[in-house]
């Protein structure tokens, strides 16, 4: 089994994340960079995977060559290999964009299954995957919380609101890892030493057959980034009785919040 | 919460400016090593440990360890944790490969320690304890008990204890009564009662090795006449399967103060004629075997001193920043004035200095060990090797008897900050203040610790490791002189090293003469006043490389960092060291007020 993780490299949540001065994008000097915790996920079934019906990991990937450090952090968990489309730092890409990149890489590797997170923690766009997998005509599971692999078919639990949905596939496919899915592991000290000798790939944008100045371009473009407004201390209702306070909130409700 | 355990910037600074551990990897035996790799080390290292180790030290506290009819059950939430140590093969990072360690420079088990230790150190006790005996082994066993032990140790399936204390024999070893008899098979009987065993009964793993201090039958009394044994709570046969219960029973636990989560059991061995061990190294030189291991063990106890004392930085500048109470002083009379963060307050900010300096100190104090006991494993010449471990013994009873003083002094200052929040059980601090205790008793107590200094290591080799280690401490001074900004506090720190080489002469002569009950009265403080020199010669080497980084420039949170140092150092030496001129005063005139005093007139 052939199975490629699509990974990106995120700010660790526990970075303090601010504005640039330019408005749309964020502060980048202070920041600690990791996996994104849902492509953690999907690395680690990966590696169940591969346990239970041998072959490879591989770990692709798009950013610039910090995100060596997570391709490894994956390679010390297990993963076998890494590809990373090297571009400049601070280059942004929408979500069709990479899966176009992705999708490129892709067409080269052989793969039986694709995995990936079901949305990185910074843009929250959830496009990646699903636009890959249209971008190399395969299908596609978002959400998954479980999978079952046979007979060269996959069967998935999907989440949907209030339940599960069990959907079935033959391979190839490329399917997205939703919370619950497992526990991923921790690198051990032989796997981070033997991460080392590893191989990562790196490739630029000519090299995977496209063009630097046409795949640049985003076909969104971000206007504004807003922090989300300071929350404002409660009011306290003073009064004399629950009944005066009862009419004092009526009388706010009605006239300040008009929702009476 | 900015950060939990330990500053990260501090520690990559102490590792990478500090200490350079990426040299070590310019040699055969580290080559593995580069700063990558001991990077993602130290990364991986505090993801485990404040994800899944940290959130234990509470639990750990609250729950404890239960003893029931011999078995001993440890919280709940340790076993998850011990088994994730196991999986990432966290328990031996600096053990020979060959059998199942990783090879680490003991550097970089210190920086991966530090967090480790740092997220709940009762807890890691199992697994540096396990480490420990199982480096008995590896140092003193045969190939047979090496194959059969040493694995299973490295990889944490069989955990390892330490036998010294009897009721009658804690710090005077050389006491202990427990009787080893020969048996025809080669095997020795054990009997005997062992009390405050550090994880000697739990149930983590399904085999413990207890390595025994015992007297072989008709040997010579105290310490001369005591030999290691090797004693498994369960037999292990020659084919490594094991074999029945090797009568070592839990006969309780103790009730303590802190580390709740470790287990420290009273161990009857031999109770029913039928405990079996087997002797590791040689005949009645058990006390050497644990000599070898003490620098070891020492180390480890001021990293546990260190652990509690960064945690408590961490949780401490974090509280000063969210606090908010009274105004700022020179607001005091407006009315209007709001209300400001406790850290603004210059006595908050004292006590957060305080607790600043000793962290910074201690951290590089103890990496610098760690660095010499590297050195002293790749040294190919003989003399620079025999240099470096002359250091080492020096600093031994600095890194463990004034590290830990200071350690539990700056979780009382963490618990000063928190006001009486510190004092009760809703937030960290009064645990580690608890925790920390322990850590100024055991594996020698602190005023064995300044007997060692002043009897053993003051006139080690004639002297000369104390002549290294002050030649150490004159090229950081030189260092600084260069620096611009440096020049007074080099200059003042050049001036204690004179007065404490002078003072050193003083307590050797004394030791030396019928003075010398005095002298030992003195000794612990001749042991702080070492400690505050070495405090001072790391804060001003590190300030030396900070003022060298802001003059290249830096990026905006290292000048902070960077700036940080410097005050750091300025805090310490006019501060800290025009106390240590007092306290050198005081040795010099030796007095015997506390030698001569009648002990009748303690009353009481």
């Amino acid at each position: 089994m052939e199975i490629v993780v699509l990974l990106k490299q995120v700010p660790a949540t526990e970075s303090l994340i601010e504005i640039a001065d330019d408005g749309v994008s964020i502060k980048s000097d202070d920041i600690k960079w990791v996996i994104n915790p849902y492509d953690e996920f999907a690395v680690e079934e990966a590696l169940r995977i591969k346990e239970a019906h041998e072959g490879s990991v591989s770990i692709l990937s798009v950013g610039s060559e910090k995100t060596v450090e997570a391709i490894r952090t994956a390679l010390a968990m297990g993963a076998d290999k890494g590809i990373l489309v090297n571009v400049p730092d601070g280059d942004v890409y929408d979500g069709l964009t990479t899966a176009r990149i992705l999708s490129a890489v892709l067409k080269e590797t052989p793969f039986d299954m694709i995995i990936a997170g079901q949305r990185a923690v910074d843009d929250d766009n959830f496009q990646v995957g699903p636009a890959t997998a249209e971008f190399l005509n395969i299908p596609h599971i978002s959400m998954v919380i479980k999978q079952e692999i046979a007979n060269g078919k996959i069967k998935c639990h999907r989440t949907v609101e209030g339940g599960t949905a069990i959907l079935e596939t033959p391979l190839p496919v490329l399917f997205t890892t939703q919370r619950g899915i497992n526990e991923p592991r921790y690198a051990s000290l032989p796997g981070i030493m033997k991460a080392k000798k590893k191989p990562i790939d790196m490739k630029t944008i000519t090299d995977i057959g496209l063009d630097p100045a046409t795949v640049g371009k985003p076909l969104t473009k971000i206007v504004s980034l807003k922090t989300p407004p300071e929350r404002k201390g409660g009011i306290m209702i003073e009064g004399d009785s629950a009944q005066a306070k009862a009419v004092k909130i009526v009388k706010i409700l009605h006239e300040e919040a008009k929702v009476l | 919460m900015a950060q939990y355990i330990a500053d990260r910037r501090d520690v990559d600074f102490v590792l990478h400016e500090q200490i350079q551990v990426e040299d070590l990897s310019k040699t055969e035996l580290f080559a593995d090593f580069n700063k990558k790799t001991v990077d993602m080390i130290v990364k991986e290292a505090r993801n485990l440990a404040i994800k899944e180790i940290l959130p234990t030290r509470e639990l750990g506290d609250q729950e404890g360890c239960q003893f029931d009819n011999g078995k001993v059950t440890v919280p709940e939430s340790f076993h998850k944790a011990f088994e994730l140590l196991k999986d990432g093969e966290w328990v031996a990072m600096t053990e020979d490969p060959e059998w199942g360690g990783q090879g680490m420079p003991t550097t970089v088990a210190l920086a991966a320690s530090d967090y480790l230790v740092g997220a709940n150190y009762a807890f890691m006790m199992y697994a540096g304890l396990t480490h420990g005996a199982g480096k008995l082994i590896e140092s003193f066993g045969t190939q047979q008990q090496k194959r059969l032990f040493l694995n299973k140790m490295y990889s944490g399936e069989w955990t390892g204890t330490m036998l010294l204390t009897e009721p009658e024999a804690g710090s005077d070893v050389g006491a202990l009564t427990t009787l080893a008899v020969k048996n025809d098979d080669g095997t020795y009987s054990i009997t005997g009662n062992k009390i405050f065993i550090s994880g000697g009964e739990h149930d983590l793993s399904e085999n413990i090795l207890h390595p025994v201090l015992a007297r072989i039958e008709g040997a010579p009394e105290g310490s001369k006449g005591i030999s290691l044994f090797l004693v498994p709570k369960i037999w292990v046969d020659d084919d490594g399967s094991l074999g029945e219960f090797n009568d070592v029973v839990c006969t309780g636990i103790e009730e303590k103060m802190g580390i709740h989560g470790n287990s420290t059991c009273s161990l009857m061995l031999g109770g029913k004629g039928k405990c079996r061990g087997m002797l590791l190294g040689e005949e009645n030189k058990g006390m050497r075997a644990m000599f070898l291991m003490m620098n070891e063990a020492r180390l480890l106890v001021g990293l546990q001193g260190l652990a509690c004392a960064s945690s408590a930085y961490m949780y401490a500048v974090d509280y000063a920043r969210q606090r908010i109470q009274g105004k700022n002083l020179l607001q005091m009379m407006d009315k209007n004035a709001s209300s400001v963060p406790i850290i603004q307050h210059p006595d908050v900010r004292r006590q957060l200095m305080m607790m600043k300096v000793y962290v910074e100190g201690i951290r590089s104090l103890l990496y610098y060990v760690g660095m010499c006991e590297d050195q002293v494993k790749i040294c190919e010449d003989a003399e620079e090797k025999l240099t470096y471990q002359g250091i080492i013994d020096v600093l031994i009873p600095i890194a463990k008897g004034y590290v830990t003083d200071r350690a539990f002094e700056v979780c009382s200052h963490g618990v000063q900050v928190y006001g009486g929040y510190g004092y009760i059980k809703d937030y960290p601090m009064e645990q580690l203040l608890r925790d920390c205790r322990i850590t100024m008793i055991y594996e020698g107590t602190n005023g064995i610790q300044a007997m060692d200094l002043l009897g053993r290591k003051l006139g080690l080799n004639k002297g000369k490791p104390v002549m290294d280690l002050l030649g150490e401490i004159q090229k950081s001074i030189a260092m600084a002189k260069d620096v611009q900004g440096l020049e007074d506090l080099a200059a003042k720190l050049e001036e204690i090293v004179d007065k404490l080489g002078k003072v050193a002469l003083h307590m050797g002569m004394t030791a030396m003469s019928p003075n010398v009950m005095n002298a030992f009265a003195f000794a612990h403080p001749f042991m702080e006043v070492c400690g505050d020199v070495v405090m001072a010669w790391m804060l001003l080497w590190r300030a030396a490389i900070a003022s060298k980084k802001l003059e290249e420039g830096a990026k905006k949170k290292d000048a902070a960092f960077y700036q940080g140092q410097i005050k750091s150092a300025e805090f310490f030496i006019y501060s800290i060291i025009p106390i240590t001129v007092g306290k050198i005063k005081a040795i010099l005139t030796t007095n015997g007020a506390a030698v001569d005093i009648d002990e009748k007139s303690f009353g009481g």
